[in-house]
């Protein structure tokens, strides 16, 4: 066995610029305390950032495709007030079918209007974002949406159940992103994506079509809000109209860390899976160094300016961009 | 029909300026609220307002909402100061960027009343009375029902408290932590505050931060929380992670806190009940209005609940 050349290390660094980042904050949050290491904090990281997880995995495909989805956090708020609403009056057996149909709907309405209207995707997800928003509202009347009976339900299985010694809402984050990462990199789909975000007009002439492949991105994206929500909802068997507020930008931070182009044509499922952890570990790890919190705020934001900043030098294989 | 208006307007004003002289004539009473339907408590405040101006043959309503953005509750303002309504109530948006349009209507002779959450004291000169709830009291309460729990247990030599806080910088929640942190040494000295987060007023997200306490302390013996829907958020937390024996303190009692509370999970709370608030607020404008003496702290009773004496109070409607 050889010793790797110095090429060959570089060329690792410059490939997975984002993973080095990944290890070297791991370490540093360890020493600062060794409980940030502890198996069970691991797994209760893993299982609170799947519900973040599951939703960046769907804009992965979105923003990959050239567009931006702003209205996942809304919608996930839609899906968890819509499933808790109808758990108690039609069952949850019926609901959880009609909560996916009705999320898929609004995301075919924004498929829709994105890909075969051309509409910027900005405007049309920002606009979304407060009509999905009120639609919630408008449903639940501004009220809190709780779950009768919290202990007697099954529901409770998504969000807080195990099975194989893990956690169902891990299995579900691990077991999407595994489909949807085969279904980006391996398949004819996969790559008409990569095609339409990369340079719409050589698509186009390749004969691809544009417009379904935008509304697949979109279905896919309202599919896994959708299964966010049901995973919020069953954990918590109650939700207030506000759940997934601001979320949106959260999910675009860890496809944008994962080192997703916000032009499209490039980005990965795995890398969005380390951006996911990245963003759940420093909230996790400055809560147990007891940070405080006001400076909180400022550090998260540190952390993930130096990460995407240290990805994009190793890329380059330059600190400094050689041009000014 | 226009001059009637300012007719009435002025001629209510008189009777302002006389002090004492109460009217027989219908006041008109606007309310600019912060953001309805974003939670339960402003969704239910704002049906018992209607309901008790309804109620009330002499008032005429005029119920605005500004949907948490400054700008519109601003733009509010000067709508009912253009109206010459006889008074404006204000749910503030913001306590300091609300004070100018405050004063506006001040200037312009309509009394103000601050509901529910006060702007800052810049404004104060501007106002003529502010309803609602003594939310350093609340914190001060929590404090009694967490230390008196703990004398029950014997445990108040030793126990370790976590405190989850509102939203960093909203009023409510830099009052209450206020209350509870100069209250807590004062009547169980020996009890700790281990470390304090904010939980922004929401269940998931004081959820993971009480995970985060419950992987840090391995002794937790009680948490407080800015109120119920954060509370319940680290309650199911210590219940997922099989932690029992902590004592749960909230405040502004929501009904997913009552119920944990009849399941014997949840020690205690403070009941606020936002249909005292919304009528409080119609009441003390009317007593402005009729020239009543009230007093620039107008606040309404908020009693403390616990699973000892909850069966006093009706579930909260939110």
């Amino acid at each position: 066995m050889t010793a790797p050349t110095k090429e060959q290390v570089g060329g690792f660094l410059a490939r997975q610029g984002i993973i080095v980042a990944f290890v070297l904050f791991m370490i540093g949050f360890s020493m600062a305390n060794a409980r940030f290491i502890d198996p069970d904090n691991i797994m209760g990281v893993i299982r609170s950032s799947a519900i973040l997880g599951v939703m960046a995995l769907g804009v992965t495909f979105v923003v990959i495709s050239g567009n931006l989805d702003l209205s996942v956090g809304s919608m996930m708020s839609f899906s968890t007030i819509v499933v808790l609403d109808l758990h108690d009056k039609i069952g949850p057996t019926l609901a959880i079918p009609a909560m996916f149909a009705l999320t898929l709907g609004l995301g075919a309405f924004i498929g829709f209007l994105v890909g075969y209207l051309k509409l910027n995707s900005l405007i049309v997800t920002l606009g979304m974002l407060s009509a999905i928003h009120g639609l919630t509202l408008t449903w639940s009347g501004g009220k809190n949406m709780d779950i009768a009976d919290k202990e007697g339900t099954w529901f409770k299985v998504f969000g807080q159940g195990d099975a194989l010694g893990i956690p169902v809402p891990i299995l579900l984050f691990v077991l999407l992103a595994a489909l949807l990462g085969i279904a980006l990199a391996k398949t004819p789909f996969g790559r008409k994506v990569y095609a339409v975000g990369g340079n719409a007009t050589a698509a186009t002439f390749s004969g691809i079509r544009r417009a379904r492949v935008v509304f697949i991105c979109y279905l896919i994206s309202a599919f896994c809000v959708a299964t966010a929500g049901l995973i919020q909802a069953s954990r918590s068997l109650g939700s207030q109209n506000t759940v997934g507020q601001g979320l949106e930008l959260e999910v675009l931070a860890a496809v944008i860390l994962g080192g997703a182009s916000l032009l499209g044509g490039s980005g990965t499922i795995f890398k969005t899976v380390i951006g996911v952890l990245i963003l759940g570990f420093i909230q996790n790890g400055l809560l147990l160094v007891g940070l405080q919190f006001y400076v909180q705020f400022v550090v998260t934001w540190v952390i993930i300016i130096l990460a995407v900043w240290l990805d994009i030098a190793a890329k380059r294989g330059k600190l400094w961009s050689p041009i000014a | 029909m226009n001059i009637r208006r300012i007719f009435c307007a002025s001629a209510t004003s008189v009777a302002l300026a006389g002090a004492g002289a109460a009217s027989a004539e219908t006041m008109t009473i606007g309310i600019t609220q912060n953001n309805v339907g974003v939670d339960s408590y402003q969704t239910t405040y704002e049906k018992a307002f209607i309901e008790a101006a309804n109620a009330n043959a002499t008032v005429d309503a005029v119920v605005l909402d500004a949907g948490g953005d400054v700008a519109r509750q601003i733009a509010q303002m000067e709508d009912l100061i253009q109206q010459e309504v006889d008074a404006i109530i204000i749910w503030p948006t913001n306590g300091e960027a609300v004070i100018p349009a405050v004063r506006k209507a001040h200037k312009a002779g309509i009394p103000v009343v601050v509901t529910n959450s006060n702007i800052a004291q810049a404004g104060f000169d501007f106002v003529a009375s502010f309803s609602g709830p003594d939310n350093i009291n609340q914190g001060a309460r929590s404090a009694e029902i967490m230390c008196d729990k703990f004398k029950d247990m014997g445990i108040e030599k030793e126990a370790q408290v976590v405190h989850i806080t509102g939203q960093p910088g909203y009023t409510t929640a830099i009052e209450r932590a206020k209350g509870f942190e100069d209250r807590l040494p004062e009547v169980c000295p020996d009890v700790t505050v281990v470390d304090t987060q904010p939980g922004d007023w929401n269940r998931e997200k004081s959820q993971k931060v009480m995970e985060a306490f419950l992987v840090k302390y391995d002794d937790i013996d009680g948490v407080y929380a800015g109120d119920d829907n954060m509370g319940v958020g680290a309650l199911n937390a210590a219940k997922a992670a099989g932690r029992e024996g902590i004592i749960f303190v909230g405040a502004t009692n929501f009904a997913v806190g009552y119920e944990a509370m009849e399941r014997g999970e949840y020690w205690g709370s403070i009941y606020q009940s936002p249909v005292d608030d919304a009528k409080a607020a119609l009441q003390t404008a009317v007593d402005v209005l009729q020239g009543k003496d009230v007093p620039f702290l107008n606040y309404f009773d908020t009693p403390k609940i616990t699973q000892d004496n909850m069966g006093d109070f009706s579930k909260p409607v939110f």
